[in-house]
């Protein structure tokens, strides 16, 4: 597998509630943890990709701001991209292609994402603009959440899937975080929680989806030979991307029960470097909610259609068993900053493929992937990251 | 159906204007490519498959098939006073599928339940949603 470029350093914040701090703060801390850890300098950093901070960030221009905050010249590039969830996603690619490319030796992607300052009802308002027809949809109240609700409705119909096999997801996510000392929730539970949790877009209810947090996370990419002069990376080994040209509903009949972009990015990224869904040795996944995990893991070809319940219920996705699934706990229990979700799952993805990953650490972990998404999966962007040689 | 004021309402521009303008005489519209025949949702100027502005207005059905449903119970602010509520996904007979609610709770639902459209009287304008159709199909 020939590398594309390589991870030398990660820095994130515990996700949560940052509410004194302001964003350029949080940035900075975690660039500064990620340059440390990588060994290099700012004068090394040669591309700053952003991620947008949400629309309710108080400093606008962020990524410029920051460059001047922290003093870094930049000679290859400075941006900041957007595409919802997949933000954080399309940041690390960026700057893994700026490096893969010849444009620049060294890239960061980063970004802040800040929720907990804004009132419920502005946030959720936002929200609802982002993920529907402002026209067609939102004067029906179409929340972000629902759309997933509407899959697991229509799933739960054609396969038979429980309440209760549902509930396996959220409950060994919980247990992934509470091994997790940057995740927001790390409590216990239980199915009998799950099933009990308040309804919020039935059938899911609580703990089937994601909590509000802020959070920072810095990634820095370099040119293998410079990663392999530094010492300690992790190889981006494989891409793949797919948007179905639909932005949450399609106007024509198709199926909820899979997710199309993500079978074809998967494909794709497994084709770019020469494996196959089952030289995995785990996933971490851009999954807001219980089901779309669920469906995730079918449609990226770990599970046969139908199946990825009784997978989840068997074991097999939890840390220890076939192919562990976020093993940070995922987006409803590491915390979910929406812009920057994406980059977390890199750092998971990273600390796995060190070996750094403490009591939740897959066992051998050589190869794994790291997903973002759009609208109700209708985009899909993948990267397969590899512990080298 | 008591007049009320739609809690986030639709912009009206020249080129929806018939749509809403319909749904208030009680008439479900969208629109038709006359070079392909491609029938859309919502309704859009330009034909979404062969991108030709040649399109025609036509008269739905209002009848199709509930294919998926929730309840929201947890709304944003502006929604929170008609929460809960049970949004759906119709796939429509003429073979397109649109974004609405089902009038019915959440304990007589089933996918693939025949539902028909009905009228929202709203201001500033009306919307289309669906109640059962009374007959169930099978898949």
């Amino acid at each position: 597998m020939e590398p594309l470029a390589s991870v030398v350093g990660i820095g994130a914040l515990p996700v949560g509630k940052h509410k004194d701090t302001l964003e350029h703060e949080m940035m900075l801390r975690a660039l500064v943890d990620a340059v440390t850890d990588a060994g290099i300098s700012k004068n090394d950093i040669d591309a700053l990709s952003f991620c947008l901070p949400r629309p309710y960030a108080e400093q606008r221009y962020f990524g410029t701001f920051m460059a001047g905050y922290l003093e870094i010249p930049v000679d290859d590039i400075l941006l900041e991209v957007l595409g919802n969830g997949m933000t954080g996603g399309l940041a690390f690619d960026i700057a893994v292609d700026r490096v893969a490319t010849g444009k620049a030796k060294v890239a960061v992607a980063l970004g802040v994402n800040r929720e907990l300052h804004v009132p419920t009802g502005e946030h959720m308002h936002l929200s609802m603009r982002a993920v529907g027809d402002v026209d067609f949809h939102v004067p029906f109240g179409v929340t972000p959440i629902s759309w997933y609700a509407l899959n697991a409705t229509r799933y739960m119909h054609d396969y038979g899937l429980t309440r209760e096999q549902l509930a396996a997801i959220p409950v060994k996510n919980r247990r992934h975080a509470s091994m997790n000392p940057i995740a927001q929730m790390r409590e216990e539970i239980t199915v009998e929680d799950v099933l009990a949790a308040r309804p919020i877009v039935r059938p899911l209810g609580l703990l089937d989806v994601p909590p509000r947090s802020d959070g920072a996370v810095a990634i820095v990419v370099a040119r293998p030979d410079i990663a392999r002069s530094l010492g300690r990376y992790v190889d981006v080994v494989g891409r793949g991307f797919y948007h179905e040209g639909i932005h949450q509903v399609s106007s024509r009949p198709r199926d909820l029960t899979t997710f199309e972009s993500a079978e074809i990015a998967s494909a794709k990224a497994y084709k770019s470097c020469g494996i196959t869904a089952a030289d995995l040795d785990f996933l971490e996944v851009y999954a807001p909610c219980s089901i779309v995990e669920l469906i995730l893991t079918e449609s990226v070809g770990l599970f046969e259609r139908g199946t990825g319940g009784i997978a989840a219920v068997d074991g097999q996705t939890a840390i220890g068993g076939r192919v562990p699934v976020s093993p940070s706990g995922g987006l409803a229990s590491r915390g979910h900053p929406p812009h920057v979700t994406p980059l977390y799952n890199v750092f998971e993805a990273v600390q796995q493929l060190r070996g750094e990953a403490g009591q939740r650490q897959v066992a051998g972990a050589g190869i794994g992937a790291v997903t973002a998404e759009l609208g109700d999966y209708n985009a899909t962007m993948m990267h397969v990251l590899s512990a080298g040689e | 159906m008591t007049m009320s004021e739609l809690a986030y309402p639709p912009r009206i521009t020249t080129f929806t204007a018939p749509f809403w303008d319909a749904l208030r005489s009680g008439t479900f519209t969208t629109t038709r490519c006359n070079r392909c025949e491609h029938i859309t949702f919502p309704p859009k100027p330009v034909c979404p498959d062969c991108w030709s502005d040649d399109v025609s207005w036509i008269e739905l059905s209002g009848r199709g098939t509930l294919r998926s449903y929730t309840e929201v119970v947890i709304a944003p602010a502006m929604f929170a006073h008609e929460a809960p509520y049970v949004l759906c996904l119709v796939d429509l007979d003429e073979g397109v599928r649109c974004v609405s609610r089902v009038l019915a709770s959440w304990d007589d639902l089933r996918p693939d339940m025949r539902v028909r459209v009905t009228m929202r009287e709203a201001e500033p304008a009306h919307l289309f949603e669906f109640v059962l159709d009374g007959e169930e199909v099978t898949p």
